[in-house]
């Protein structure tokens, strides 16, 4: 079937960018000068940044064209990218905490960064917890797509109040330049294929849960069909 | 609109008659006062960050308890499908839901700037009164916000404790500006210069109000 | 010929794997009056939140007015009265104030009136200032009948109107569907068993299994006497 020649296609792509970034961070590219080692994180934070952002984008776009058309198929997208989304935001937290030891010497630091993500990690939980609470209610799809929506609304708002709240703190900045003025070539060329890597990564997981989860629908549509049909038999006995 | 003054007064009807909303968030204003008083202890007692983290935290879980209870009479006889059915159009629920609890946390509030001024040591001062604008603003962001999350909350299983973990991180932006907003009045600083925070709440404001205003429908039917 | 105020088409509703309604086809014109009769979870409820708007169905559709029920504009959700097992009222509020909110929803040009004359017609204008929580459940029943049919509406859906009445409930309930069918409201209500209301002629259907059926033992199944048929017995 098309779907999983895609999927599959899309797997096979990641492993090869993947193990292209991997050696490229680990091989290629120079350390960077005052960080050291460490530093490297830098190259799988960014792109799990960018995914764990994306996914709620898509979670909150999903639940727009499941409130204006009504497809089921909406839903279950954006319930997959929730998950996923889910998956890369606490990676990334992690990362950003195995970062932190060694540059600042403590698990954790309320970097604008760091903030913003574990804000965007908690908005995360409380879809997926809503969901898990309301699971047998219809109207779950609903209540979804609008939670989606609504937070998604407010990270703009997120990420200028706190960055605005640490302009007021001593910065810890991420990189020396204070953004990403990368000098050196090399450490460009690495940044774009890790996040090549990770977003094909995101993709092909987020499609295989989008898949099982649009299956699950159906089967429980054509399950109510059956019932039905079942139903009309026994009625002519 | 008929309808929305009609759904506002009988709210009001409702909460004057019985009065244990009001009472409720006034002693829950307390008393999260009161602990955090104890939690930081007495050095921190005189200082304005901390006045004014205490006022919103007590801010906060009132206004979430009040925005439960806005919506729970209609639970009582199924009244809300009453509403539903009427010609009355759910946008229109939506503000009159959202008035409601807006003057219910506005009361909590007045009583919290009172608790707040004695238990932190503060004077009843010119710089209240500029912590009025900004704790205004906060209540609508936050009773936009609550009004809508808690017609969601209220049915399912998680209810009660769902509230709270959709609210904060969302109300997280109004949070910071209106706490360091009100930091600043206290402290003496002129309503101009807390420019950017306070464009961040009335951004807050804007936007939650509009899309509650919009979206309430799809929450609201009962299927 | 007029359109039919209500009308379904392969009407279903199926909650996870229970059908609970199927192939429902239903056609009511304007001032006509229809009984549906089953036992308990036969699905009339659910039928009746279907067309009242309040409840999508899983699959058919449903007009009222002409209108798909899953999309009817507040022009058409004023026409149509709503009573069912729930009374949609206020316990903290009295009964006048009950009806004076309603009055207000539905935009009637003088509430205090309006209440004031319907509780007049359900027998509780001496208990017009009592809070509905003190009410018994007929008393109840009744304000929420008043409620259902203070915006004179043009489609009344009654679940089970005459239950938790008494005989004068029951007779004033009466008296209230022969008033609404004879100023030409449809009057589609549900009960466990066929009533006789006097002076009106209605249709009876049953639900049986889920399909809604013209009844044919009409004359077996109907008991002799008034309204006392319906009550407790």
């Amino acid at each position: 079937m098309n779907n999983s020649a895609i999927r599959n296609w899309l797997g096979f792509s990641t492993l090869a960018l993947m193990l292209a970034s991997l050696f490229m961070v680990f091989d290629y590219v120079p350390p960077e000068a005052d960080q050291g080692i460490a530093q490297l994180i830098f190259y799988f934070h960014v792109p799990l940044a960018w995914v764990a952002f994306a996914s709620f984008g898509l979670v909150a776009i999903a639940g727009i064209f499941y409130l204006w058309l009504g497809d089921q198929l909406w839903d279950d997208l954006g319930y997959a990218a929730a998950e996923t989304g889910m998956v890369f935001c606490t990676l990334m937290i992690v990362a950003g905490s195995i970062w932190a030891k060694p540059i600042w010497g403590t698990w954790w630091t309320w970097d604008s960064r760091l903030t913003m993500t574990f804000i965007l990690w908690l908005m995360y939980g409380g879809y997926l917890m809503l969901r898990a609470s309301a699971d047998d209610t219809p109207a779950v799809a609903r209540f979804g797509a609008v939670i989606g929506i609504v937070a998604a609304l407010d990270v703009p708002l997120v990420i200028a109040s706190v960055r605005l709240w640490r302009t007021i703190h001593p910065a810890v900045l991420v990189t020396k330049q204070g953004g990403h003025g990368l000098e050196d070539p090399r450490m460009v060329a690495t940044l774009l294929m890790s996040l090549a890597a990770f977003t094909a990564l995101w993709a092909w997981l987020l499609l295989l849960r989008f898949a099982q989860l649009r299956a699950r629908s159906r089967m429980s549509r054509l399950a109510s069909g059956v019932a039905l049909a079942a139903a009309a038999a026994s009625d002519t006995n | 609109m008929s309808g929305f003054a009609a759904v506002l007064r009988k709210d009001l009807r409702l909460e004057l008659r019985s009065g244990e909303s009001t009472l409720a968030l006034l002693a829950l204003s307390m008393l999260v006062l009161v602990v955090l008083v104890f939690a930081l202890g007495a050095a921190r007692v005189r200082s304005v960050d901390a006045a004014a983290g205490a006022l919103w935290v007590a801010m906060v879980f009132a206004g979430m308890l009040g925005a439960n209870r806005a919506l729970l009479a209609e639970r009582d006889n199924g009244a809300i499908r009453g509403l539903l059915l009427s010609p009355l159009d759910p946008a229109t629920l939506y503000a009159a839901k959202l008035a409601a609890a807006l003057i219910f946390m506005a009361v909590a509030e007045v009583g919290a700037v009172v608790l707040m001024v004695l238990f932190f040591n503060l004077e009843f001062d010119a710089s209240i009164a500029r912590l009025a604008p900004i704790l205004v603003l906060g209540a609508i962001g936050f009773s936009a916000l609550a009004t809508l999350l808690s017609a969601i909350t209220g049915r399912t299983r998680g209810g009660d404790m769902l509230l709270p973990i959709l609210a904060v991180p969302i109300f997280v932006p109004a949070l910071i500006a209106g706490v360091k907003a009100s930091a600043a009045a206290l402290a003496g600083a002129p309503l101009e210069s807390m420019g950017d925070w306070l464009k961040i709440m009335i951004a807050f404001d804007v936007l939650f109000v509009t899309a509650g205003y919009l979206l309430f429908e799809h929450v609201v039917d009962e299927d | 010929m007029s359109a039919p105020v209500v009308e379904t088409h392969s009407l279903a509703k199926t909650y996870g794997l229970a059908p609970v309604l199927r192939e429902v086809q239903l056609r009511l014109l304007a001032g006509a009056g229809a009984f549906i009769v089953g036992g308990n979870g036969a699905g009339k409820s659910t039928l009746l939140r279907m067309l009242a708007g309040l409840e999508a169905p899983s699959s058919g559709h449903a007009l009222v007015f002409g209108q798909d029920t899953r999309r009817l504009a507040a022009r058409y959700r004023r026409r149509i009265g709503l009573m069912a097992h729930q009374s949609f009222l206020y316990p903290n509020l009295t009964a006048r104030e009950n009806l004076e909110f309603y009055a207000e929803l539905y935009s009637l040009g003088d509430p205090r009136a309006s209440a004031h004359q319907w509780l007049g017609r359900v027998g509780l204008a001496h208990v017009a200032d009592t809070r509905v929580r003190a009410f018994s459940r007929g008393m109840e029943q009744r304000l929420s009948a008043a409620r259902a049919m203070l915006a004179e509406p043009a489609l009344l859906l009654l679940d089970e109107p005459f239950a938790s009445l008494d005989h004068d409930g029951a007779e004033i309930v009466a008296a209230l569907i022969r008033g609404a069918l004879e100023r030409g409201a449809s009057v589609l209500a549900t009960a466990h068993a066929i009533p006789e209301i006097d002076g009106v002629e209605f249709a009876v259907f049953e639900i049986s299994r889920g399909r809604l059926m013209q009844h044919t033992h009409k004359e077996e199944v109907r008991r002799g006497g008034r309204i006392r048929s319906l009550l407790g017995r």
